[in-house]
């Protein structure tokens, strides 16, 4: 049983949080402020910690940067700060997510279960020295038996979803347009291309994502194509 | 400060009585100078001149050498070695009996005396009876023969008046010759001489005929002396250290030369230490005298010059001052009249002085001064009057002046007072009119003057008198160039600042720096509106600034209760509860609890799209290639309420410049916008055209409520069609996306035609170069 360490100076949005993960069969322990949470990850096996950025005394960045010093378990930032300098910030300070308030419950119990599955799973994956593997964070694809696994769980993907994502990771930073996309998948010249490509793409990100409006994996570049972020 | 305690009037009057004393020495000295023969010939004659030099000793020196040759004349006449011989001949006539008659020195004399003639002290003729007696005494006129005193006689008598004569005609003539031959011995040979003459004539025989009162003395030593002249027979050069040569010498000297030869010579000496008493002497000391008289005349001059000069300037000082340390002036009734109506008053005086000073200055001229001294009496005393007439009116404009009333209290300044008083009051338009009239009078008045100097310049005593009004009239005609170039300079400057400040600079000053009158008010209003844009805009960028921050902390605020919100009935909704009336309630709480969600989120992106307070990410980017993701993101959705995406999109690409992340968050807008909008199963048109340097995105549908609101109205923030309110959404979607487009230099348009509502969005075509 993975233990969760919750942070926020909110004691009813920590009785939430601590309902839901209970739920799903995780271990809370809960904090109100950074200096309590600090003091609870001593003594404590904490696999993830959910930690809220406006706090008094020691606030979510400092908790942060403080337990990164001496530990690599996976933190979720919550913060009502929904400003993209915000996410940046408390992203590259540390922080493996960065959910906005006000949250999804259910998203956050999916993000939750993401992190704690990738983190837990990290090394016998990392093992896998197989060829035709191709890896992008969470993301893995066994194109041997053409299969796609996202923090190790198995999605189902289409053969035009699939040949689409497989060009996206195998080619993982570099922004593909939907012409290329088209000819590449299709083997056919583009001409005119319709919705059917960013359909596709929807589709995958559906399945991949766990909100898809916030994609961590399939990134939509406004304008001007998708790209599989390198991780 | 005892020293300076005598009272300021008595000062005044000290002063007052020197400056006539000073008055009263100039003018003595000017009638010294004036009155002496020596007037008019400047200062230089006063030490480079002796008397031996003037014109005068001239005179003298001629009429000695006269003299001198009647002396060489009468010499051999009257005297038998050197000694007067009474009992030489004299004349020879013949009576008309036919008797011949010689009379002597001696007869005539005794005849002479007979007739009752004598010699006077200096040797005239003097005395002898009337007319009526000669004629009856001796009617018997005899013919003269010859005359020893005029050896030619004789011959060169044509008329025979001349060639008679009476006894006591010529008794007379002898005597009168006798006379000058007395004068000359006693002038110059008797009585000691300070001029001293030799005169030699010489035969080929080498016999000398000297004739001289200096016979002790060599020629050299004649020619040492003061003043001499040489001239001898055998050169044309006169050896002389005199001005002016006599003018008779050279005729005289040549006339006596008894034996038509060049062996003979004259030389005239003169002692300039004047040891003798004779005319020259005497002349000398006359010279001398008004010499003297002439240097007096000059330094009471130069003292009654200096003295008017310092006293005047002290009077100056003092006047309009009652008391020494007060600095107040006081002015008399005389100084309150204006400066025009004073000068004018000033001149009339003159003029009556003008008028008046003949008849009193003569009248009085006689009374007290000979004749030959009246005119210059009367013009000093006329300018005299003039003086004083002025110098009252000096201290008058010094008063004034000293009071600075001189130029208040002008005509003119008064005049000029009142119509500022009057243009100040008017408006613009009535003192441009009054400017106008002004320039044109003055402009007129001018041109009638030149016109009229011009014309009767020939009448004028000055005849270029015209220049005058020419060269002022082109002063004026500068003057008001230079006034009206300002004036357009100044507006220049004006327009310019309105053009800065309605292009947005409102920072904009205008330099009012040489400007006036109303170009001054003009730009200083012109600043303050300036100013007062400038920190109103200023305000309201500030308190848009402040509005998204507090906007941005608020909804801060509200979205942690609000998680705890959300969270909570999640929960509830979770519990699975039966009765439907609660889960009725739990699905309005659920539902309202998202919109307030959405509201905080769009709240914040509303409120910093619209104060530009957002960091765009400009990119090149193809508007078609988003346009089909935007398509692909919402086909899936818009099926839900069975709404067919139509789109008509180029197949090329086209570039813009724009920020994608924003331009797809406009798009999005206006898609969920129709999507929530639309009516169920109808068609939503979607479509992308490039127009000239464009490109511009159309997305049509047809509103399921009638859309009874006015176009413009739709973004405002907040705004919804009416029916629209209660379902989901902020109502700030078509505002943020307005605000996003415009932010990224596109444009945003909606139309509205019955139930078709149009967005339009236009953006430049971002071109290569």
């Amino acid at each position: 049983m993975q233990t969760i360490l919750v942070c926020d100076d909110d004691k009813q949005i920590v009785e939430a949080i601590d309902i839901y993960l209970t739920g799903e069969g995780f271990q809370v322990i809960k904090a109100y402020d950074g200096y309590e949470a600090l003091e609870l990850l001593e003594y404590n096996q904490v696999d993830l910690m959910i930690v809220d950025v406006m706090m008094p005394g020691l606030d979510g960045i400092r908790t942060t940067l403080k337990v990164r010093e001496n530990s690599s378990i996976p933190i979720i930032i919550l913060s009502a700060k929904s400003e993209d300098n915000d996410k940046i910030l408390g992203l590259n300070i540390g922080a493996d997510d960065y959910i906005t308030k006000p949250f999804n419950p259910l998203e956050l119990v999916a993000r939750v279960k993401s992190h704690i599955r990738r983190y837990t799973q990290l090394g016998n994956m990392g093992q896998q020295n197989v060829e035709n593997v191709y890896k992008c964070g969470g993301l893995l694809i066994q194109d041997d038996n053409k299969e796609v696994f996202v923090d190790g769980e198995l999605i189902k993907l289409t053969p035009i979803e699939y040949n689409i994502l497989l060009l996206l990771v195998k080619n993982a930073g570099k922004v593909f347009s939907i012409d290329e996309i088209y000819e590449q998948i299709w083997n056919e010249e583009a001409i005119g291309a319709d919705n059917t490509v960013a359909v596709h793409i929807r589709h995958i990100r559906e399945k991949i994502e766990i909100n898809p409006r916030e994609p961590r994996y399939l990134k939509v570049v406004w304008g001007v194509g998708y790209k599989i972020e390198k991780q | 400060m005892k020293r300076n305690t005598w009272p300021v009037n008595l000062k005044k009057h000290l002063l007052l009585l020197l400056h006539g004393l000073f008055l009263t020495l100039f003018l003595t000295g000017v009638s010294f100078i004036y009155f002496n023969e020596n007037y008019g010939r400047g200062l230089s004659w006063l030490h480079e001149e002796s008397y031996s030099d003037t014109r005068s000793f001239t005179e003298q020196l001629e009429s000695d050498v006269e003299m001198i040759f009647k002396y060489v004349k009468y010499k051999d006449l009257f005297e038998v070695d050197g000694t007067l011989d009474y009992d030489k001949d004299m004349v020879c006539v013949t009576f008309s009996s036919g008797k011949t008659m010689i009379y002597t020195l001696n007869d005539m004399i005794r005849s002479a005396k007979n007739w009752g003639y004598y010699l006077t002290d200096s040797f005239e003729v003097a005395g002898g009876p009337a007319i009526h007696e000669r004629e009856t005494k001796n009617p018997t006129i005899p013919l003269i023969e010859w005359k020893a005193y005029d050896p030619d006689a004789a011959s060169h008598y044509t008329e025979p008046g001349d060639a008679y004569a009476t006894r006591e005609e010529l008794a007379f003539e002898v005597l009168t010759i006798l006379g000058e031959y007395y004068q000359i011995q006693y002038n110059y040979m008797d009585q000691p001489s300070n001029l001293y003459f030799r005169v030699s004539y010489m035969d080929q025989a080498g016999k000398e005929l000297l004739y001289t009162n200096a016979a002790q003395y060599p020629l050299k030593d004649l020619k040492n002396m003061g003043r001499y002249l040489y001239l001898s027979g055998n050169s044309i050069l006169i050896d002389t250290n005199l001005k002016y040569i006599p003018k008779n010498i050279t005729s005289e000297l040549e006339n006596y030369n008894l034996y038509g030869n060049n062996n003979y010579y004259i030389i005239l000496g003169l002692d300039t230490n004047y040891p003798n008493t004779d005319p020259y002497s005497q002349a000398h000391n006359a010279y001398t005298k008004v010499r003297v008289n002439y240097i007096t005349g000059l330094i009471l001059f130069a003292i009654g010059a200096s003295g008017l000069l310092v006293t005047l300037a002290c009077l100056i000082c003092l006047a309009g001052h009652q008391t020494a340390k007060e600095h107040t002036i006081s002015l008399t009734y005389y100084d309150l009249i204006p400066l025009e109506c004073s000068l004018a008053l000033f001149f009339l005086c003159l003029w009556c002085w003008k008028l008046l000073s003949p008849h009193t200055g003569l009248w009085a001229a006689k009374l007290l001064v000979d004749q030959n001294h009246r005119n210059f009496f009367a013009s000093v005393s006329h300018l005299v009057g003039v003086y004083v007439i002025g110098l009252l009116e000096l201290f008058s404009l010094v008063r004034q002046y000293k009071a600075r009333s001189i130029v208040h209290n002008s005509l003119a300044c008064h005049s000029w007072r009142w119509a500022m008083t009057a243009l100040r009051g008017a408006s613009f338009p009535a003192r441009m009119t009054a400017l106008f009239l002004g320039y044109t009078g003055i402009s007129g008045i001018l041109i009638y003057t030149l016109y009229y100097l011009y014309e009767n310049r020939s009448f004028l005593p000055l005849s270029y008198l015209y220049f005058i009004p020419a060269l002022v009239l082109t002063g004026f005609q500068i003057w008001t160039f230079l006034l009206l170039y300002r004036n357009a300079n100044e507006m220049e400057k004006i327009s310019f600042g309105i053009f800065k400040m309605s292009e947005g600079e409102t920072s904009y000053k205008i330099d009012t720096l040489g400007f006036s009158g109303k170009g001054t008010d003009l730009a200083q209003t012109l600043n303050n509106i300036g100013d007062g844009l400038e920190s109103a805009l200023q305000e309201k960028v500030k308190s848009e600034r402040l509005k998204a921050d507090l906007i941005t902390n608020v909804s801060h605020d509200i979205k942690t209760p609000l998680t705890s919100i959300i969270s909570y009935v999640d929960l509830l909704k979770r519990e699975k509860i039966q009765d439907e009336k609660i889960q009725k309630y739990l699905d309005v709480l659920d539902q309202k609890s998202q919109r307030l969600k959405t509201l905080t989120e769009d709240l914040v992106e509303a409120s910093k799209a619209s104060s530009g307070n957002l960091k765009l990410d400009i990119a090149k980017i193809d508007f078609v290639e988003l346009i089909h993701q935007t398509n692909g993101e919402f086909e899936d959705k818009y099926e839900l309420r069975h709404l067919e995406l139509v789109a008509a999109l180029p197949s090329e690409s086209i570039v813009i410049a724009a920020d994608g992340r924003r331009l797809w968050r406009v798009l999005e807008n206006l898609y969920n916008n129709a999507f929530k909008y639309a009516m169920e199963n109808s068609r939503v048109y979607v479509d992308v055209t490039g127009k000239h340097d464009h490109v511009y995105f159309t997305i049509k549908n047809v509103s399921e409520n009638p859309l009874n609101i006015n176009a413009d109205e739709l973004t405002e923030r907040f705004v919804r069609g009416d029916v629209a309110r209660t379902t989901e959404g902020s109502g700030l979607g078509l505002s943020i996306a307005k605000s996003l487009t415009l932010l990224q230099g596109g444009t945003f348009k909606i139309y509205i035609d019955g139930d078709l509502f149009k967005v339009q969005v236009g953006f430049p075509i971002d071109t290569p170069q």
